[in-house]
């Protein structure tokens, strides 16, 4: 599907991403600006005061117009992040390589009450990902060892067993997890891995359930004890 | 011709009700000016293919485009920069507005339910609301010309208060898909019918107008006419007669009327230059929507009547309803991992469920009064922002979960019949203005009993559906008060100039020519007696078709 818009942004996050993190571990920045040793107090953030695309917006230039906010240290835990909840896995790159993590900053830099909830869940949590990596193991998130990063992700992660205390953290990363799958199953790969193949204009009628579809729900209705009807 | 010259006709509004009026005219020889308080629009600007990772936030819902960036819509919506509305304090309303050339026509989901017998004559049925000053044995030759020009797909499966349409006129509806065909199973089961929807959507070509490609959300406007908007249709036609003339960017605010009480056109803003301007016409036709008309009249005030103009009844402004709408979903585990396939189809409701329990209703063993449809949304789409929710944890089992629950879920959407009540109505608030200068309408809204009854009825057969197919809600539904869109929410506002037989109890006749002012008719939902449970867009058409057939009659003999 020709698309420059979205190539160029994949091609720009991937090299930046690296760049960042190259960067950040090197310097060992945290996404708290140097304050995560304070705590994270999850406190509400002034709002952005940028245009929005307006109510009569230009289709030939759909690119966001507001400028993006998060620190070089923000995008390095959140790529970081977000590889981890979508791992690569065979054909399907990770998320950092599908542009997720400057989603990410269009999203939370965006100037509608909405993406600055989120902007204030997300910005907080970063930083409380980075000050407890620190805390636990001396290195901010990205740079600490899997197997440290998943033990600090299984206390926030799995919404029947938050560890008594990180409720917070626990909602920063459900909605850091929602952006994430989100932006990833909005993209070329992610359709592909997912089984979406709509957006094709076709001529005469709609074939509607191909032969495996019809035969697979009429075995479902059938196997229900109910009267499946030919579409 | 030029909007200042004097037109047969002035016609207020160019959306579903406007273009139709403005059509049948120009189409009969009267010269016609369509007044337009947004700018122009054609939907060769829908980028009708372009995916949610094209546009900013992947295309979600914002206060500049609330229904996602993509939608036809612009300069509208329920909260408009410079032109407020105020509540009544207690009350919550939310009106749309859509400022542009075809106005919501641009938008709708093309739903398109003829109203029956029983919605013609409510109360008649239970006693409550009041009767149309029309049965449907009036209004279904109008209904069959309308969908046949509109273009309309659908099944005619003879239901109780769901009439077929004519031999001939509707287009062969789209296959129900696999997870539309699963409800059906379980729908047929418990006695709940799930049968072809209908919608103003062609299946074959008609004029130049293209049969749907089976891509493309209908609500980003259709530049190849399939899905039915007047900006592709009614308004070029118009044009073509060379009878139109189409000033945009002109905000109406009052009817003039001369010495004999007879209305001589119409003073609007002209917002480009910001000055005033008067339009003449022999016969004056508004049909701005039902908040925008009741405004109109009620802001012109011929002789200094403070009640407003056409308004000897007291009614304008009155019985305003909204479609009562809930929700529910539900996963699916029998839908989980189905083999994929193009399920875009029409975009929208292949299969819908129209109202069942109109026996139980009569004999008194359902405490509601009136019905409501439910139309249901699955589908293997473009994921979106939403494909997360409900999921857990992270790492390779997520993204075994994101492809398991793919298509599982399935969204069922009440919309419902509201009864007129003594609390909802509009006026103007005197003390506030929108950047015009002009007084802006102040709402009182509330549902009643008969409503959250309803929402009662929908979520229990809802349940028993999902149960039946062995889903499981995403959530329990919230109790009927809080689970009701608030008014206006779903967009079908109507009856503030209702139609009647009596001219102390209504507006209008059942033209929708106004008991008080001869040469003034309204053609747009305001006209609306009751509220059935049908999208109001198709009846507006049928409605406004027959009236400017009305008008065309009376300016043809020289009555007008």
């Amino acid at each position: 599907m020709p698309n420059s818009k979205a190539s160029d942004l994949v091609m720009i996050d991937r090299r930046v991403t690296l760049k960042w993190l190259m960067g950040a571990m090197a310097a060992g920045q945290l996404a708290a600006c140097g304050d995560g040793a304070k705590g994270v107090t999850w406190a509400e953030m002034e709002a952005i005061k940028a245009k929005g695309y307006g109510t009569d917006p230009d289709f030939n230039n759909t690119a966001a117009p507001w400028p993006l906010t998060m620190t070089q240290a923000e995008l390095v835990a959140a790529s970081s992040l977000a590889d981890i909840i979508l791992p690569a896995d065979g054909d399907y790159p990770a998320p950092s390589k599908l542009g997720v993590p400057a989603f990410i900053n269009e999203w939370v830099s965006a100037p509608y009450p909405d993406q600055h909830r989120d902007r204030v869940l997300i910005i907080n949590g970063l930083a409380w990902l980075d000050q407890e990596s620190r805390a636990r193991s001396g290195a901010i998130f990205a740079s600490a060892d899997t197997a440290a990063q998943k033990a600090l992700l299984d206390e926030i992660a799995y919404r029947d067993r938050v560890k008594p205390g990180l409720e917070k953290p626990a909602e920063f990363f459900s909605r850091f997890r929602s952006l994430t799958l989100g932006a990833y199953y909005t993209t070329p790969a992610g359709w592909t891995e997912i089984g979406y193949v709509g957006n094709q204009p076709g001529t005469g009628d709609y074939p509607g359930p191909t032969p495996e579809a019809a035969a697979h729900i009429r075995a479902v209705i059938e196997g229900m004890g109910l009267k499946y009807t030919a579409p | 011709m030029t909007p200042d010259e004097p037109h047969d006709a002035v016609v207020v509004g160019s959306g579903a009700g406007g273009a139709m009026a403005a059509w049948v005219l120009t189409r009969a020889g009267a010269s016609v000016l369509m007044l337009e308080a947004g700018r122009d629009y054609s939907p060769d600007e829908s980028p009708m293919l372009n995916m949610a990772m094209d546009a900013p936030l992947r295309g979600v819902g914002t206060p500049d485009k609330r229904f996602g960036y993509y939608d036809a819509t612009v300069d509208g919506g329920w909260d408009m920069p410079g032109e407020p509305y105020t509540m009544a304090e207690g009350s919550e309303f939310m009106w749309w507005r859509s400022r542009m050339l075809g106005g919501r026509t641009n938008h709708w989901a093309r739903n398109s339910f003829r109203m029956g017998p029983y919605d013609f004559k409510p109360r008649t049925r239970d006693g409550l609301g009041v009767d149309w000053p029309v049965t449907y044995d009036d209004m279904a030759p109008w209904y069959d010309k309308t969908e046949k020009l509109v273009g309309v797909y659908g099944s005619n499966d003879g239901l109780e208060n769901h009439p077929n349409s004519g031999p001939g006129v509707l287009h062969t509806p789209p296959k129900f898909r696999v997870w539309e065909t699963f409800l059906k199973a379980g729908g047929d089961a418990i006695n709940i019918p799930v049968v072809a929807a209908r919608r103003a959507i062609l299946t074959k070509q008609i004029d130049e107008r293209s049969p749907c490609y089976w891509a493309s959300a209908c609500g980003r406007g259709c530049s190849i006419g399939a899905a039915f908007q007047t900006t592709t249709s009614l308004i070029p036609w118009a044009k073509a007669t060379g009878k139109l003339t189409i000033a945009t960017g002109a905000m109406v605010y009052e009817v003039m009327l001369d010495a004999t009480g007879k209305a001589t056109g119409v003073r609007y803003i002209d917002k480009a230059t910001g000055s005033h301007k008067e339009a003449k016409g022999r016969v004056v036709v508004v049909a701005a929507s039902t908040g925008e008309t009741a405004r109109i009249l009620l802001n012109s005030k011929p002789n200094g009547r403070s009640e407003g103009l056409a308004n000897s009844s007291g009614q304008v402004g009155r019985n305003l309803m909204d479609t009562v709408g809930s929700n529910i979903s539900a996963y699916f585990p029998q839908l989980e991992g189905r083999p994929r396939y193009n399920e875009d189809g029409a975009m929208g409701l292949h299969a819908y469920i129209p109202f069942w329990d109109y026996k139980r209703i009569q004999n008194g063993e359902v405490d509601t009064p009136r019905g409501y449809h439910v139309e249901i949304g699955g589908s293997f789409g473009d994921p979106g922002m939403g494909v997360g929710s409900g999921l857990d944890g992270y790492g390779s089992s997520l993204r075994a979960d994101v492809k398991r629950r793919y298509g599982s879920r399935i969204g069922f959407t009440q919309r419902g019949e509201m009864i007129p009540n003594a609390n909802s109505y509009c006026s103007i608030d005197t003390e506030t203005k929108d950047k015009f200068g002009i007084p802006v309408l102040k709402f009182n809204f509330a549902w009643s009993d008969h409503e959250l009854k309803q929402v009662k009825h929908f979520q229990t057969s809802m349940k028993e559906l999902i149960d039946k197919l062995g889903g499981t809600l995403v959530s329990e539904p919230d109790e009927p008060a809080k689970a009701i869109s608030k008014g206006g929410e779903i967009i079908h506002e109507v009856g503030t100039c209702r139609m009647g037989s009596d001219a102390r109890e209504s507006v209008t006749n059942q033209f929708g020519k106004t008991w008080d002012v001869d040469n003034l008719y309204l053609t747009d939902g305001s006209v609306f007696a009751s509220k059935a449970h049908k999208n109001p867009t198709i009846t507006i058409m049928a409605l406004a078709m027959r009236s400017a057939d009305n008008i065309a009659t009376r300016l043809r003999t020289g009555e007008l």
